[in-house]
Parts: structure tokens; C-alpha cells; sequence
């Protein structure tokens, strides 16, 4: 029975670390971001690089990612997603886009390939990312086998959480992102630099993915479409969770992860996530605005 | 202003015959491999077409629509199936699918009844036509199911596509998983040809294309008539304003269910043709992918246009496939189509029959003011600065 909650707590962790970043994007500023898959593939890819050009291991690419990422998020809400707040399903059609090209940017060497020129790392090939040693030998506590990599996963995914919460409700910025997130006009009026304040948002949120990005990396294949399968999965967390809710992520990342886990046990992968689906539907036309919710306006 | 709309109305009037004069004269222009391509990209219009009802006329934007498309391929290929060179010559008298023998268990009966636990359900397949009518009846009850349940509970926006795009990821698990049944990932191919009164069908021939074009040239007209029926104003009007809809006393939740489920069926209908000229049905059709990307190509066109999103499919496919031949373009022309898409939603937020629209407008206005320069000079050029 511990073996089975251990699997789905981790498979909660990973939803959560995709989701953490979501429910801020989404969340905060309304913004349905398809490309936070690709983010979580960039963070993949700087684990990648950095493994074979610094020579460094997965915690100095912890950092690296989140750089990277919130770069380049700060990048995609400077030129696409500031000209479209308030207009969720067009933020939803541009970001899928975006998607594409991040994809076909690192699958052709950011267009070098036109040049005949490689770089060892990018490319359509798979990627493999050597985790620590000491993060590779699991221990025994009793008859229960702790994996040391997966408790990794889940002590950073709630050190990451706990960091997301104290930013949000212990600083003067986190106070403006929540004012922006109940009513964007008032918060202006209140003299909130909201644009400003947005794009440090949005690319706090990338730079979660990116962070998310490194941890995958650890034990899935890296691989250009390795985002976009995560992206939903982590939409549907923030949404049964309530929008704009840490609380919610954290709760409904808990109890999609363990019911993926149950029913990955009792039947098989392929099934467990279409019962994890099924629940989403229920859950969101029982209550749409999600678990937890606050009252807006 | 009437100027504008009698321009307007002509503009579509002769749009709409431009593009129907011009699929049904394809055929003199194209070899057998381009036509049977063609007809496929018509099929993606009807599809876009189909995305432009729901979420253009209703405010209803169908993330899954996928699902019915996936539905109405599925529902014909099980009969095409059945009729297949492979699936008659496996030892039995009666057809049976060559990878239900594939993977029977010893000494199991070479029988639809009884080769696996749900192979039964093929039994009715045997029957062309109930797999045609399937095609179209199975998504449009599956869509009044979810519609009902969506719409009478007032869920809207952004929830519904979020439960659209759910069920469509669902449903595809469940086909993978049932495979004994289905053929998972692998789908059904090998299939066999549609015949009607003894005419096959075959995908390459003119006598193909003209199905799906004509079926496509029937469905835009009626899907255009449609919109124009005091039901089809109602739902406008409550796609502006639903409170105020109901307070009108309108129904809102039925004329939603039922311009969901008709788009629904345009779906399912599109998914049967795609089958005739592709000769396969998979569970990629149900990814997630493809349910976006209709919706894109659909705010390509133009949202808010029938045949606007009809042609914007047709049109990102045919750029797809030419880019991705173009010796240059094959690596880039993915980047390319994404790149369209950010840029579309970014400057164009209502698509080419948007652009056609204010085009048509402006040189109306043009011409308008030319007019009153002539008689009254002067209080043009004002009006014409506004």
C-alpha cells in the first residue's frame, strides 16, 4: 500500500511542479498557455546542454532552467501575449503557435541545420540526462524501498511550492499580482504597474516549467514533443483545483496524482489516465470554478 | 452604411459561387493524386466549417471536436472493414478483421460473434449502411448527451472547451486501450471501397471527389441557411448576451445543444468522407493536436464566416503539403504553419473573410465618398477622415 501512495505522491509532484507554473500564468493573468509544455522541454534541453558543455550536473541546471525559461517567457509575453489579455481562447490559438515553433526550433538547431551545422545536443533525437549517483541508489526504510530520485522530486516540488506562496502572500509583488488577479482595472488604478508586473508574472511562471523541465529530465527521454502532452495535464490540475488557488493546485495535483496511481495499479497506464480524464470532466461541470476558489469581484 | 451591407451580401453571394464553381471544376485541372488530396483538404473545410458553427455563430468553442470526427471515421472504417479483400479471406464464410485473428487465442471460433469478448459489437457492421448511418447518428447523439449536460448546467467560455478537450482525450484512451476490438494505435486500415448500387467508390477516382465536393457544396448552403433561420439569429443573440437572451425568454441552453450537436454531426459526417478518400481511420484522429488545429485553421479563416473557415482549412493544408515537399521548406514548414497561427491571431483577429470584409468596405466607403465629393465637396473629405 506505501508503494502505491509513493507512486501517485510522485506522480501528484510532477503534476504539480507542471501545474505550479500554470496556475500562476493562467491564474494570475488569464492566460491559457499552451507553450508551458515547451517551456518544460526547454528546461530539459538546458539540463541537456549544460550537462554537455559545462559539464554540470542536474542542480546546477536547476537554476540555469529557470534563467532560460523565464527568458524566454518574458520574451513571448513581450511580443505575442501582452496584445492579447483578456481574449483567453486567442491567448490559447497564438501560444499553440508558439508551441510549434519552440519545437521546430530546437529540432532544427534554432535553423542552423539550413547551414549544415549541428550542434551535439539539439536535433530531432532523444536526449538522455545522467541524474546524480547518489540520487540513483533507492534505501530501505523496513520492507518500504524509498526512491531517492522521485522523494527528490517531491521535496523540490514543495520547497518550489512553499516559495510560490511566500512570493504571492509575503511580498509587496505578490500582493500587486493578486490585486491584478481579482480586477486588472482597479489594480491599475490603484497605481499597480500592471504590465510591468504581468511580465515578471509571466516569466516566473515559465521559469517554473523550466525548473519542472530539469526534474523530467531525470527519468523521462528528452525529446522536442515531450511538452505537449504535459501541458493539458497540467491545465486540467489548475482548473479542478480553482483558478487562481495555490491551495487548489496543490490539492487537486494530490488527488489526480493518486487516483492516476491507484488506477494504474489496479489496471493498467493507458486506463488510469482516462479515468483521471473522466474525473476532470465531473469535477468541472459539478463545479466549474474548480475546489477551491476564491469569490471574485 | 446600406451601401456597406448590400456590398456585403453581394461579396458573399459571389464568394460563395466563386468557390463552389471552382471544387466542382477541380477535377479538370488535376491528376487523380492531387484530386483525391483535394478532397481531403475538403473535408478539413468541412471540418473548419463545422468549428465556425459552433464557436463563430454560438460562442461555443468544441476543443473536441476531434471526438466526433474520430467517431463518424471509426463508425464507417468497421464496415469498409468488413468488406475488405483481407477480412473475407480468413477462413470463414463470414468476414472477419485480420487482426482480431492476429491476435485470437487458439482455437477460438473464426466468428464475429465470438473471436473476442467485443467483437460482437462488429456484427451489425457487416451492413454498409448501418455503418454509414452510424457515421452520423452515433456523434450527433453522443453531442446531444454532452450538450444537454454542458449547456442546461450553464457552463460557458473557456469550460467548455476544456471539457471538450477532455472527453476527446478520454474517449481516444479508451480506443487504444480496447484493443482487441479497435486495433489500439494502430487503427483500421486495409480497408475496403464504399459501394453504392454497385459503383465502388474507389479514392482516386473523379466519381470520389465529386461525393465529398458534393457533399461539402450541400452542407455549406445548408449550414448557411441555417444560420440565417430565426434560429440561427436567436443564437447569435445569445452568443452576444446569454443573460439577456433568457430574459427575452428564449431557451438559450436548447439552441445551444442543438447548433452543438449539428456541427457535431457536420463532424461526423466529415469523418465518414475522410474515410472514403484516405482509406484509414486511427486514434489520431482524436489527438490533441488535430482538435486545435481545426480550431486554428477555422480563426485562419475567419471565425466568424462559414465559408471563410471552410477555405482557411483548405488553405493551411494546402500550404502544409506544398511547403513540406518543397525541398527548402521541409524542415521549416512546420515553423511556418506555427508562425501563421501567431501571426493570424496577433494582426487578423477575425481571419481572411475578415480582411475580405473591411477590404470590400473600404473601397465601398471609397467609392461612397467619391460620390458626395462629386455633389457636395467638401463634407466628404470630413466624413471620409472619421
Amino acid at each position: 500500500m506505501a508503494d502505491v501512495i509513493f507512486i501517485g505522491l510522485s506522480l501528484s509532484s510532477i503534476l504539480l511542479l507542471i501545474a505550479l507554473g500554470l496556475t500562476i500564468t493562467y491564474g494570475a493573468m488569464g492566460v491559457i498557455n499552451m507553450a508551458h509544455g515547451e517551456l518544460v522541454m526547454i528546461g530539459a534541453y538546458t539540463a541537456v546542454m549544460s550537462g554537455i558543455y559545462l559539464g554540470a550536473n542536474l542542480f546546477v541546471a536547476l537554476p540555469l532552467a529557470f534563467i532560460v525559461a523565464a527568458g524566454l517567457g518574458l520574451l513571448i509575453e513581450r511580443l505575442v501575449i501582452r496584445h492579447l489579455y483578456g481574449r483567453i481562447l486567442d491567448t490559447l490559438l497564438a501560444t499553440w503557435g508558439i508551441a510549434i515553433l519552440l519545437q521546430q526550433a530546437i529540432r532544427l538547431e534554432f535553423g542552423l541545420t539550413f547551414f549544415d551545422i549541428n550542434i551535439e545536443g539539439l536535433g530531432p533525437g532523444l536526449q538522455n540526462v545522467a541524474i546524480p549517483s547518489f540520487l540513483n541508489q533507492p534505501w530501505m526504510i523496513g520492507d518500504f524501498t524509498v526512491q531517492p530520485y522521485r522523494s527528490f522530486i517531491i521535496l523540490l516540488t514543495l520547497a518550489l511550492t512553499a516559495v510560490t506562496w511566500f512570493l504571492l502572500y509575503r511580498t509587496s509583488l505578490g500582493v500587486q499580482v493578486r490585486a491584478i488577479m481579482r480586477n486588472p482595472d482597479m489594480a491599475a488604478a490603484c497605481g499597480i504597474d500592471v504590465k510591468r508586473v504581468s511580465a515578471y508574472t509571466f516569466a516566473y511562471g515559465s521559469g517554473l516549467a523550466g525548473v519542472a523541465g530539469v526534474m523530467l529530465a531525470g527519468f523521462k527521454t528528452v525529446s522536442p514533443d515531450m511538452g505537449s502532452s504535459l501541458v493539458v495535464e497540467g491545465f486540467l490540475v489548475v482548473v479542478v483545483g480553482g483558478v487562481g488557488s495555490l491551495l487548489g493546485t496543490v490539492a487537486s495535483a494530490g488527488l489526480l496524482g493518486q487516483v492516476n496511481g491507484l488506477f494504474a495499479t489496479w489496471t493498467n497506464d493507458i486506463l488510469a489516465s482516462a479515468v483521471v480524464f473522466g474525473l476532470v470532466i465531473l469535477i468541472i461541470m459539478w463545479r466549474p470554478q474548480g475546489l477551491f476558489s476564491f469569490k471574485g469581484r | 452604411m446600406s451601401a456597406i451591407l448590400t456590398n456585403q451580401r453581394l461579396l458573399e453571394g459571389f464568394a460563395y459561387g466563386l468557390f463552389i464553381v471552382i471544387i466542382l471544376a477541380m477535377p479538370a485541372f488535376m491528376d487523380e493524386f492531387w484530386l483525391n488530396r483535394i478532397a481531403k483538404y475538403l473535408v478539413f473545410g468541412m471540418l473548419g466549417l463545422a468549428i465556425a458553427l459552433s464557436w463563430g455563430y454560438a460562442g461555443v468553442l468544441n476543443l473536441g471536436q476531434g471526438l466526433f470526427f474520430g467517431i463518424g471515421a471509426y463508425m464507417v472504417a468497421m464496415s469498409l472493414k468488413l468488406q475488405s479483400f483481407t477480412s473475407l479471406q480468413q477462413g470463414s464464410d463470414k468476414p472477419v478483421p485480420d487482426f482480431m485473428l492476429w491476435n485470437a487465442e487458439p482455437g477460438a471460433p473464426t466468428e464475429l460473434c465470438c473471436i473476442n469478448q467485443g467483437s460482437f459489437l462488429w456484427i451489425p457492421f457487416q451492413e454498409q449502411w448501418f455503418g454509414v448511418a452510424m457515421a452520423v447518428v452515433v456523434p450527433t447523439l453522443i453531442a446531444y448527451f454532452i450538450g444537454s449536460a454542458i449547456f442546461r448546467l450553464r457552463i460557458s467560455g473557456v469550460y467548455v472547451a476544456i471539457i471538450t478537450l477532455a472527453l476527446v482525450l478520454l474517449v481516444r484512451l479508451l480506443i487504444i486501450d480496447a484493443q482487441p476490438v479497435t486495433n489500439g494505435f494502430n487503427g483500421l486500415t486495409d480497408l475496403g471501397w464504399l459501394t453504392i448500387g454497385g459503383f465502388e467508390f474507389d479514392p482516386y477516382l473523379v466519381e470520389t471527389y465529386y461525393l465529398v465536393a458534393g457533399s461539402l457544396v450541400v452542407v455549406l448552403l445548408g449550414a448557411r441557411w441555417l444560420v440565417a433561420t430565426r434560429a440561427g439569429l436567436i443564437l447569435q443573440a445569445t452568443r452576444d448576451d446569454p443573460n439577456r437572451a433568457r430574459y427575452l425568454g428564449y431557451n438559450v441552453a436548447a439552441y445551444q445543444v442543438f447548433f452543438f450537436t449539428v456541427s457535431a454531426a457536420i463532424a461526423g459526417f466529415a469523418g465518414m468522407l475522410y474515410v472514403l478518400a484516405s482509406e484509414f481511420a486511427s486514434p489520431t484522429f482524436m489527438d490533441l493536436a488535430f482538435s486545435i488545429s481545426m480550431v486554428v485553421w477555422a480563426a485562419v479563416g475567419g471565425r466568424n464566416s462559414l465559408l471563410g473557415a471552410c477555405i482557411g482549412a483548405i488553405l493551411i493544408n494546402t500550404i502544409e503539403a506544398t511547403a513540406s515537399e518543397t525541398e527548402l521548406l521541409q524542415e521549416a514548414w512546420k515553423a511556418i504553419i506555427g508562425l501563421i497561427f501567431v501571426l493570424v491571431v496577433l494582426f487578423m483577429p477575425r481571419g481572411l473573410a475578415g480582411l475580405m470584409q473591411d477590404l470590400v468596405a473600404f473601397l465601398a466607403g471609397r467609392q461612397r465618398s467619391k460620390r458626395r465629393a462629386d455633389e457636395k465637396p467638401g463634407v466628404a473629405v470630413q466624413e471620409a477622415g472619421e
